[in-house]
């Protein structure tokens, strides 16, 4: 269980985060989401002891973190995978970090192959791709076994293989009854991820939920299909767990799946497709208008570019 | 605390210019008593000669070394790796303690073997000249061999003050390099212009230069052992004010 409780931060005049509360349950995947520049970062640091707050703070069980002896038993928190030397093989970052925890270099070898790296780990970081460093930053977080998981933006850069990795791995981890907090700007992707949302804008809690209610208050986004064999592709993806609608005998609506993975889908089964188009309905823009308020860097209408 | 130490200690050791940085700490001194003692005039060659020479250019060593305690924390700021360092232990000064002893001990290694390679091979080559010494006769060369040394890790723990208080690898080793090379003798020259009797003194770094002096009568600042003390000193303030903004500051 995290506590955050009026939280708040501020850098000279700017306010990063105000007077910020929200609880994250254990077992559940809790989605930190809000657009760039909301305070996520600046939440996670100050939650992790690394940033001062100015007022209130965050507890991990009934500690804060500066209190934790062994934090990496307790609390396996990425903060951003570039955080690593890029002349250190992926190996030896792991090995200091399990060093300063007491934990073994056996340690290190097993979390390398949890996440896939076991046989580039004597590689230097700097010819890692980001990818490669997503994962070795989920490595240093998996190295303690700790209950809490704390990432912040973990799918930036991945490739949709890896976002479904890095889901797979945190709802693993959830199923375990730890308790995983994940920020991301994207609310498409974190609703493949998380249970649970804690929506901010401009450092003020906007929203805590669930990501069904947030939808259900907000509205959904879908994949349109026209294929030949539509119903086909809506059995096949309807057998992944994704909701199929019929439209007609050759249009298909399918919700919980991305154009990406239907169309990846159709190529590995050889199914013909006529038109894949992501149909963003209002849920994003009512994200975007639940943040609006509080976007710090709000886009201009493109009207002079033609 | 052991924990820490191990850790730190991994990281400086897989860092490659880490390496090379060592390698050149005691190839180039090595060398260099190598050449002055088999190219050099050995007539009326004393023990305090060969000290001198040791002690002369391993300079170079220290400040290798320094540059080695600078970058050891510069380049956890400029990479990043600060925060994870702070997530695991967050206990800050335990963090820079353990930086602090483990640049230090690689500090004492690395001059000791200078010393050691230095004068032996020196000396061997002196005599196989004909030159004829030794260290028992002459307790201020015995002294300067081991004030160098001394010396070494006070330059480390400079360098790692001045990255902790600068944050910026290379201001911080411009810093550390420029200091000794002209920082002080514009000081010295403003000194003498402005009329201080025996300037030396107030220098820092020359100061502590003294404790490798195998001649301190003739050195016309402070004692060896005032000058190591002074020059200790001036660290040390370098030394706590970077650790207290290191844990002070937002990481």
């Amino acid at each position: 269980m995290i506590t955050v409780a009026d939280l708040t931060k501020r850098f000279g005049r700017t306010t990063a985060v105000d007077h910020l509360s929200f609880q994250v349950r254990p077992g559940t995947v809790t989605g930190f989401l809000g657009p760039n520049g909301s305070g996520k970062s600046t939440t996670m640091r100050c939650m992790l002891g690394l940033d001062r707050p100015d007022t209130g703070g965050a507890s991990f069980g009934d500690r804060s973190y500066r209190q934790l002896s062994s934090p990496l038993h307790e609390v396996g928190a990425l903060l951003d995978a570039g955080y690593v030397h890029p002349g250190r093989s992926g190996r030896n970052h792991l090995r200091w970090l399990a060093a300063s925890n007491g934990l073994s270099k056996s340690r290190v070898d097993e979390v390398l192959g949890l996440v896939g790296l076991d046989t580039v780990g004597g590689r230097r970081v700097k010819t890692y791709s980001l990818g490669m460093r997503q994962r070795l930053g989920l490595a240093g977080v998996l190295l303690g076994d700790p209950h809490t998981v704390v990432l912040d933006e973990p799918a930036n850069g991945l490739d949709p293989e890896g976002i479904r990795w890095i889901r797979d791995v945190l709802l693993h981890l959830a199923s375990q009854g730890r308790t995983v907090l994940v920020s991301s700007h994207l609310l498409s992707e974190m609703a493949q991820m998380a249970n649970d949302l804690v929506v901010i804008g401009q450092g003020r809690l906007i929203e805590q939920c669930t990501v069904e209610q947030f939808v259900a208050r907000h509205a959904d986004q879908w994949v349109r299909v026209k294929s030949p064999v539509a119903d086909v592709i809506a059995r096949a993806v309807a057998a992944q767990g994704a909701f199929a609608t019929m439209v007609d005998a050759t249009t298909v609506e399918l919700r919980g799946v991305s154009a990406v993975e239907v169309g990846e889908l159709a190529a590995r089964d050889g199914l013909v497709l006529h038109e894949l188009s992501p149909q963003t309905g209002s849920l994003e823009d009512a994200f975007l208008e639940a943040t609006a308020a509080a976007q710090q860097f709000a886009s201009q209408p493109m009207d002079g570019l033609s | 605390m052991i924990n820490t130490i191990r850790s730190e200690w991994i990281k400086l050791r897989t860092v490659r210019m880490n390496l090379v940085l060592f390698v050149i700490a005691v190839a180039f001194p090595v060398i260099v008593c190598v050449l002055v003692a088999s190219l050099g005039d050995i007539k009326d060659l004393r023990v305090a000669d060969v000290a001198g020479l040791v002690a002369g250019s391993s300079v170079i060593t220290a400040l290798l070394l320094g540059v080695v305690g600078a970058v050891s924390i510069s380049a956890e700021f400029a990479y990043g790796t600060i925060r994870p360092t702070f997530a695991a232990t967050p206990r800050r000064m335990r963090v820079l303690a353990s930086k602090a002893i483990v640049i230090a001990v690689f500090a004492v290694v690395a001059e000791t073997l200078v010393v050691v390679i230095c004068y032996a091979l020196s000396s061997a080559i002196a005599t196989s000249r004909g030159a004829s010494f030794s260290l028992n006769d002459d307790s201020q060369a015995r002294a300067a061999l081991i004030g160098i040394v001394v010396f070494a890790i006070i330059v480390s723990l400079l360098g790692f003050g001045l990255g902790m208080v600068i944050r910026n690898t290379p201001a911080a080793v411009a810093i550390l390099i420029l200091w000794p090379l002209v920082a002080e003798n514009i000081i010295f020259l403003i000194l003498t212009a402005a009329g201080v009797s025996r300037p030396r003194r107030f220098l820092p770094y020359t100061s502590g230069f003294g404790l490798a002096s195998t001649d301190p009568a003739n050195h016309e600042g402070l004692s060896r052992i005032a000058g190591g003390v002074y020059f200790a000193v001036v660290t040390a303030v370098v030394a706590a004010a970077g650790a207290f903004i290191t844990s002070r500051h937002d990481a």
